[in-house]
């Protein structure tokens, strides 16, 4: 495994953050922005420049999302002892995910998209897809290589493409994961839809005003279980699911439709009952509208809703790299056996009664499940479960 | 090359109005297929440049009101998922639903992962399909990075132009796709895909492809290929047409379609109606062999000399 967020730039770094409960919520400084001094963010503080220099990565066209996959993958593949030969091994793919892609360079996109101004050296770089084509190049990947892009459930349907992959033979393992920088283009555009919070934001509280946006990325190495004997396991993938909404363009239906389906969808695949769940990795943005249809959606399946909380009290809306960051999130909880507090919670929506966890807690552990749900409907839920 | 739009009657006015091309045409080309169909289980859509207009036209906002109070509509059009999303939210379908967006190979995971699908759940049927659009913002992108022809030509001497660069092009083509072999058009026996600008890796790979899934005893009837005016990328298709045997018929339709990443659906939109009519217009054909009847047909596409992909389809 391997991560970044504004709490931590490693694994061990981000747990030691969500232990403490640290909140990575500050002001806004990478780039200029009439909202710096208005709406939190959880940015990372190192900057575009210096990660160039610490990933040594000066190629022409190379975006801030780009170097963060950089950072988060080269942790993650270190991590796994993987050879160079087993990486670029024709049935290793990497399945990605970004919905920011090269749209962080919010000014240089709009200027180059005007016909007669001379192209700057990100003209290839603003879709995507060029995060991983420049992964797959640096790594000299022989295999698979895809990006998926299901706004913010997008890192979820990334490790669920990946683990498909693997199940259904096509490749022996996967790197799967996703990215996401701050951008202007974000920050406006959530701004526009109203939905950013001016304050800390506060996921399930009932006084919640919005989301606050993060930045960040995640991968994780996925493997069939007959070739990770002898290796370090973290955790197996026990179940997941993908349906859609099917309400509205962004926002989600007041009773959760999509949100239960695919809980209760992922619940199926791993062939497990509701109360067999001992934690749920929230989506909870903060947000008025998927703080409510979540809970709803939580309560009609489990009844007994499990002990759960967001971890986007700490790390922000990290977009494209939710849905990995935390998986990683919920791996650690697996192999440590703990769970992190549910931060900057005061009281419940008064309809739900609904609590995330409040403090840092040791606790058996075997199953926990993690939500993503995004624009468009898109909602996935996944299932880990102890090794 | 701009897409000849229909009337779009199956989408409500106001919803339509509101859509950006991408939207629009990808969910144009769907509600036929949904309309008339039983409600699939899935949606599976590939794109890669769908949203950068609204994308680009809520930048612009951005650069005029100065980060004011912006209108949101182009934001939310923006996303690639739009399109899956919004066919979902027109048919009211909760089944599993997601946008592939790895540039020119958009489509052809959309295609693993609908036949992972159905190996999964052998008696669901899924939609899937492939959109981009030109705006005039990507169109500039693409134009500076020096992918379209600098000079004005005609269609008929397209494929004889001898300069780098090919025209830009817009479609969406959708599919229904299930393990069904009575009542389907088409069966897809093969997809696979190489990143890599070399000749002889691409060889290789084509060369193996074939070996593994061309049925043993059958032969290729039909070669369909992207092949797109732009010489740099000639030697690509020169060993494609050299790989396959020699009297073997090729045609192309990128004359038709123009180019962009997901120009492979298209092509196999073409083979659906070739397979279905056992015909293909002369315009389209660059060599004609003495075929009687088209049974296997191999699409190779190649995406900006770097992405390759390779179909089988048969009947």
């Amino acid at each position: 495994m391997g991560g970044i967020s504004a709490i931590g730039n490693t694994v061990a770094e981000n747990r030691t953050s969500l232990i403490k409960g640290t909140c990575g919520m500050g002001r806004l400084e990478m780039f200029p922005s009439k909202f710096s001094d208005r709406l939190p963010v959880a940015e990372i503080k190192i900057s575009t420049e210096a990660l160039k220099e610490k990933l040594n990565a000066f190629e022409p066209g190379i975006t801030r999302t780009t170097l963060l996959a950089l950072h988060a993958i080269k942790e993650t593949i270190a991590d796994s002892r993987l050879t160079n030969e087993q990486v670029s091994s024709f049935d290793t793919a990497l399945i990605g995910a970004s919905t920011v892609g090269g749209m962080c360079l919010t000014d240089e996109m709009q200027r180059d998209a005007q016909k007669d101004t001379p192209g700057s050296e990100y003209l290839a770089s603003y879709d995507y897809g060029s995060t991983y084509m420049y992964l797959q190049k640096r790594y000299s990947l022989n295999g698979p290589v895809n990006t998926i892009n299901t706004a913010c459930s997008s890192s979820a349907n990334a490790i669920m493409f990946g683990a498909r992959l693997i199940r259904s033979g096509k490749v022996r393992r996967a790197i799967v994961g996703g990215v996401d920088s701050l951008a202007k283009f974000t920050i406006n555009g959530f701004n526009s839809l109203h939905i950013l919070s001016p304050d800390l934001c506060t996921p399930f509280d009932e006084e919640r005003k919005g989301l606050n946006l993060g930045e960040g990325a995640a991968f994780l190495i996925l493997e069939r279980e007959e070739d990770a004997t002898g290796k370090k396991i973290y955790a197996s993938i026990s179940g997941y699911a993908n349906a859609n909404d099917a309400y509205h363009t962004s926002s989600l239906s007041d009773e959760g439709i999509g949100p239960y389906k695919a809980m209760r969808d992922a619940l199926v695949s791993a062939k497990l009952d509701p109360a067999q769940i001992d934690f749920i990795n929230a989506h909870g943005t903060g947000t008025e509208n998927n703080d409510k249809s979540e809970s709803r959606a939580m309560l009609r399946l489990f009844g007994k809703v499990p002990a759960f909380a967001s971890t986007k009290a700490n790390i922000g809306h990290t977009l494209g790299a939710s849905g990995a960051i935390e998986a990683l999130y919920c791996i650690l909880s697996l192999v440590q056996q703990e769970l992190y507090p549910g931060i900057n919670f005061k009281n419940p929506i008064p309809e739900t009664g609904l609590e995330p966890i409040p403090t840092y807690q040791k606790t058996a552990l075997t199953h926990i499940m993690s939500n993503s749900f995004g624009f468009g409907g898109n909602c996935s839920s996944l299932i880990f479960s102890k090794a | 090359m701009l897409a000849i739009e229909p009337s779009y009657d199956d989408i409500p006015p106001g919803v339509l109005r509101r859509m950006g091309k991408s939207v629009r045409m990808g969910t144009g080309a769907a509600m036929p297929i949904v309309k008339n169909n039983p409600k699939p289980d899935g949606i599976i859509i590939g794109t890669a440049n769908s949203g950068k207009e609204d994308c680009v036209k809520f930048l612009n906002q951005i650069i005029e009101y100065d980060e004011g109070l912006l209108t949101p509509i182009n934001f939310v059009q923006s996303t690639p998922n739009a399109i899956a999303a919004q066919i979902g939210l027109l048919t009211n379908n909760h089944g599993y639903n997601i946008t592939h967006v790895h540039l020119g190979l958009a489509f052809e995971f959309a295609i693993i992962d609908a036949d992972m699908m159905l190996n999964e759940n052998p008696l669901n049927s899924y939609l899937l399909g492939a959109v981009d659009d030109i705006s005039n913002y990507n169109y500039n992108y693409e134009d500076k990075n020096g992918w379209y022809k600098k000079e004005a030509f005609t269609n008929k001497p397209f494929y004889e132009t001898n300069s780098p660069g090919s025209i830009a092009g817009e479609a969406a083509a959708m599919f229904l796709v299930n393990g069904n072999r009575s009542g389907s058009i088409a069966k897809l026996l093969a997809v696979d895909a190489l990143h890599d600008e070399d000749e002889s890796v691409m060889k290789e790979k084509l060369q193996d492809f074939i070996r593994k899934y061309l049925p043993a005893g059958e032969r290729i009837d039909l070669l369909l290929t992207g092949e797109n005016g732009d010489s740099r990328l000639l030697k690509y298709y020169s060993i494609c047409e050299s790989v396959v045997e020699n009297n073997v018929s090729v045609a192309r339709f990128k004359h038709m379609s123009g180019e962009y990443p997901t120009a492979t659906a298209m092509g196999l939109w073409l083979c659906c109606n070739i397979l279905q009519n056992q015909s293909i217009p002369g315009h389209m054909m660059k060599y004609a062999a003495a075929t009687t009847r088209y049974k296997n047909i191999l699409i190779y596409n190649n995406y900006k000399g770097i992405q390759h992909s390779f179909i089988l389809v048969s009947e």
